[in-house]
């Protein structure tokens, strides 16, 4: 086991320094061990990628790593980036050798011959490594064409495919580093927030925060994982939105109504600090008497067509979403004043569009002009 | 050797045009073209292979200056690089180039050159910004997430189909027939690539409300390819779709299935029944249009081979598959009789689709004259605008095994008078040309023939000589004359039937079978008559272990 650990050790410092302009001094007999550890350390996948003691151990020794290299969120990862990675370790590897521009003559002609051997027996028992790279090209080319002769963004973002990857990553990373540390999330994503582009960012966490609970399976391996305990990466998420008050507000402010209202609807804990920020908005507003309208006072606030837009997503939300949003307006209307005439508290004006919207909509649907239920 | 390095030259010259020409492969035409030509450039690309390998970097651009040019221009070429080996192929190609130890910076270059090359085809062509930095924050290389990210496309166009498919022209996004048919171009050269299945199933099924096409024609021939070399695996209905809207998939199929048959040894039933069952087309066929072209296609091939006896048998088994198949389907989802055998008499047609199996034993001399009488309405009324006259009502009767093949015994086992409908169907089975007195003629001459192979089946010993002047079978006479057949059949029956059968066979068969043609047809006989029996469960062990004999003997001989 211990030898195990140590060649999982020395793998990942390979891998690391693959990237560098150290492996100037490789020679090819130096590249041709390194891809049998990697041929190695993959077989071991194979074969114990299912058996739980094994497994940990070497989970275990991987986050022992990170830990030492200061953790996820830095960048890209120098060693292996996870247990899966274990699984094309080689193929990791090849990428790197082959992209890198240091590597003398005589290794590089020799990694190509390592690389592609060309036609022979195929390895019935696993797939070979040229097969892996040749499949690894083809799965590009696909992914190429469809993207540009088939792909549509999808406006339901939680719907769309790669957000959805995006999302199905960062939990299956959230997951990991929760594993490694207990604080590791807050920390990761943190450090994420800090270098990443903020917008998609904030787009990736709410279909992530959206994608569906995944029934427990048996263990197994796929790409990318699924966790055992569904709901773990997302319970980061939310912790880390709620402790991290401006990232919150961007995250209320940069997305579309409609998706807000399907994240706040499944995560409770997030619904009284949004419409704690709905208020706030709200208040910033004053009514224009000449032009008869509501307006902020400095550019960066909220206007008045895009709080009414929210609000109303969120009357259309199923209960208890629906009616705790509708208590809170009704408790700041009366602390308001409690005022039915327009023009003198925001909150009367937002509950009579919401109502006049409600029983216009109704009409439209030839739905019956009764009691609506806003 | 001098010879294909010529061919590989102008092979070569095309094949740079070619590409020249279709650069990125972004327009509809250099898409449809690539489609076309990617088997062909595959094969073209192996060869250069061969040759390459054998040569040194410079020696290879003595010879072909430009190949660097000509691999570039393919690695460029997303249709190119996502067809089956061909990436592959290409790779191998460009090691060829690198030199081992290179003596100038012109050599340095090219190994850079031919590295950034490599690169480039592995390294998974990267598109959105925003997603490559997210996944690299991450921590992740593309290795890791690429066939997950396909997965997720692949599910979500899938999806997006069905829900066109469904919808109509409710959905706002309603994909237009342009995007459908460029969806359908890029999917050709991905149709081994598993991942990409659940969107070849979901084109495949899924057909939008336009009138005509939309989905191109290279993509059927494509998925019909896979399916025939068993490159992909779909579901029975995606299959059904695909032969129901392009029908020259379908009659490849058939084709594909008639090529089987030829080459193998035809004269095995179960093995036909084999290669008949893994073709799906009996399933298929459980959708009346697709039964009719194939049925259409079997006619053709009797008409062509003038009503060959292994024809003849394939049909049967395909019937029988075909009927079995029908049996599984969801009874509700079924369609009616008439749809298959539009031109039939119901009543014909129930009694001659009943499995042998399904009627008691003692009934099924009963059954036969049946069948028999109906037939001789239909064929014997020229009236009633039935179609095709007798030659329809032959091609309906032949297909059903179990009780065209069962006359001749039935004749033979009877002790008494032969019945006049039995030497009918039996004549009209094996010439159903004959006009009435022509018939009437046969009929004589095979009551006659019974009369004797009665005669002799009481008698103690017998000979083969014997056998053969009875059954009146002259040398003079044409040995292919379907008369002769028909009176070779009851030599047989006789020989594998009666007590002393077994004693004169081989003395029988050495008599019947001088040529090579005739022995073929027997050996066609005895394989049915097992197969036959097997099904049915008629078997006596004694003719059964005297007809298996034969039959190995037989084939040894051939």
């Amino acid at each position: 086991m211990e030898s195990l650990l140590q060649h999982l050790d020395r793998f990942s410092e390979l891998l690391a320094v693959s990237r560098t302009a150290h492996v100037r001094t490789w020679d090819p007999v130096t590249v041709r061990r390194a891809l049998q550890w990697a041929r190695y350390l993959r077989h071991i996948h194979r074969r114990f990628g299912r058996h739980g003691p094994i497994r940990t151990a070497l989970e275990r020794r991987l986050h022992n790593q990170w830990r030492q290299e200061g953790g996820f969120g830095r960048g890209p990862v120098p060693g292996l980036a996870n247990f899966q990675a274990l699984g094309h370790g080689d193929v990791l590897l090849s990428l790197r050798l082959l992209e890198n521009q240091a590597l003398g003559d005589a290794a590089r002609h020799h990694l190509v011959q390592q690389l592609f051997p060309g036609p022979g027996v195929p390895d019935a028992d696993e797939e070979t490594l040229q097969e892996s790279l040749a499949r690894l090209a083809r799965c590009g080319s696909a992914v190429h064409m469809l993207r540009f002769n088939g792909y549509r963004k999808n406006l339901n973002l939680q719907e769309d495919s790669l957000m959805k990857t995006q999302a199905e990553l960062l939990l299956e990373r959230l997951q990991e580093v929760g594993k490694a540390e207990a604080e590791g999330p807050s920390r990761f994503l943190s450090r994420l927030w800090e270098r990443l582009p903020q917008n998609n960012f904030l787009k990736v966490i709410a279909v992530a925060l959206l994608q569906p609970p995944l029934s427990p399976r048996p263990q197994e391996e796929s790409e990318p994982s699924i966790h055992k305990t569904p709901g773990e990466g997302s319970q980061a998420l939310v912790h880390w939105l709620l402790g991290n008050s401006e990232v919150f507000a961007a995250f209320c402010r940069a997305l579309p109504a409609g998706l807000l209202t399907l994240v706040t609807s499944r995560h409770p804990a997030l619904s009284p600090v949004y419409l704690g920020l709905l208020t706030d908005w709200g208040q910033r507003l004053h009514y224009d008497l000449q032009k008869g309208i509501w307006v902020g006072t400095e550019s960066q606030d909220v206007p008045w067509e895009e709080l009414h837009n929210r609000f109303q997503s969120l009357c259309q939300a199923p209960p208890p979403l629906k009616d705790k949003v509708l208590t809170a307006l009704e408790t700041c209307k009366a602390q308001d004043g409690d005022f039915e005439v327009p023009g003198l508290s925001i909150w009367t004006d937002l509950l009579l569009a919401l109502r006049s919207g409600a029983f216009r909509k109704r009409q439209v649907l030839g739905l019956s002009p009764g009691l609506s239920s806003v | 050797m001098a010879q294909d390095s010529v061919d590989l030259s102008c092979d070569y010259q095309f094949w740079m045009q070619k590409l020249s020409v279709w650069d990125q492969a972004s327009t509809l035409e250099t898409q449809q073209d690539t489609c076309v030509h990617l088997a062909r450039f595959q094969e073209f690309l192996r060869k250069m292979y061969e040759a390459l390998k054998e040569m040194d970097s410079n020696t290879i651009f003595e010879r072909f200056p430009t190949i660097d040019q000509l691999l570039a221009k393919a690695c460029w070429n997303p249709f190119i690089l996502a067809y089956d080996e061909s990436q592959k192929i290409l790779i191998w190609c460009l090691c060829c180039l690198i030199n081992k130890e290179p003596q100038n910076s012109r050599q340095s270059k090219l190994n850079s050159w031919v590295q950034g090359v490599l690169s480039h085809i592995l390294s998974a062509l990267r598109f959105d910004k925003e997603v490559a930095l997210f996944t690299q924050g991450l921590g992740y290389a593309p290795i890791d997430y690429y066939p997950g990210l396909l997965k997720n496309m692949v599910l979500s166009l899938a999806s997006e189909l069905r829900e066109n498919h469904l919808n109509g022209f409710n959905t706002q996004r309603r994909m237009t027939p342009e995007q459908l048919a460029s969806l359908s171009r890029v999917c050709v050269p991905l149709i081994t690539l598993p991942d990409v299945d659940p969107l070849v199933e979901a084109l495949l099924v899924c057909h939008g409300h336009e009138p005509q096409e939309i989905l191109q024609p290279e993509f059927f021939e494509a998925v019909n390819e896979a399916i025939l070399l068993k490159k992909i695996s779909l579901p029975m209905s995606a299959v059904v779709c695909l032969w129901l809207r392009h029908l020259p998939s379908l009659e490849k199929a058939m084709l594909h299935l008639f090529e089987k048959l030829i080459s193998s040894e035809s004269n095995c039933l179960r093995r036909i029944e084999c290669f008949i069952k893994d073709s799906s087309l009996p399933q298929a066929a459980c959708h009346p249009a697709i039964f009719r072209v194939v049925d259409e296609m079997f006619r053709c091939a009797l008409l062509e081979t003038d009503g060959a006896p292994e024809i003849i048998a394939t049909i049967q088994v395909f019937t029988q598959c075909f009927l079995e198949a029908l049996e599984k389907e969801n009874k509700q989802l079924r369609f009616a009789l008439k749809t298959y055998f539009p031109y039939t008499s119901p009543s014909l047609a129930m009694v001659l689709l009943q499995d042998p199996q399904d009627v008691p034993r003692g009934r099924w001399l009963q059954t036969l004259k049946h069948i028999s009488e109906l037939l001789r309405e239909a064929v014997e009324d020229q009236t009633h605008g039935s179609r095709g006259g007798p030659l329809e009502s032959w091609f309906l009767f032949i297909r059903f095994g179990g009780w065209a093949e069962m006359v001749a015994e039935q004749l033979l086992r009877s002790a008494a008078e032969p019945p006049a409908a039995l030497l009918w169907l039996l004549a009209f089975y094996y010439s159903p040309r004959d006009g009435r007195q022509q018939r009437a003629q046969t009929m004589v001459q095979v009551k006659a023939v019974l009369g004797h192979l009665l005669a002799m089946s009481r008698s103690s010993s017998l000979s083969a000589r014997d056998l053969q002047t009875a059954a009146g079978q002259d040398t003079d006479t044409d040995p292919r004359a379907p008369a002769e057949q028909l009176i070779r059949r009851l030599l047989l029956h006789f020989v594998l039937w009666a007590p002393g059968g077994h004693t004169i066979a081989r003395d029988v068969v050495t008599l019947l079978a001088h040529t090579a043609e005739i022995t073929h047809e027997i050996i066609g006989f005895l394989d049915q008559t097992l197969y036959r029996w097997d099904r049915l469960g008629i078997e006596s062990p004694r003719s059964g272990k005297l007809a298996r004999e034969l039959l190995k003997e037989l084939r040894t001989q051939v």
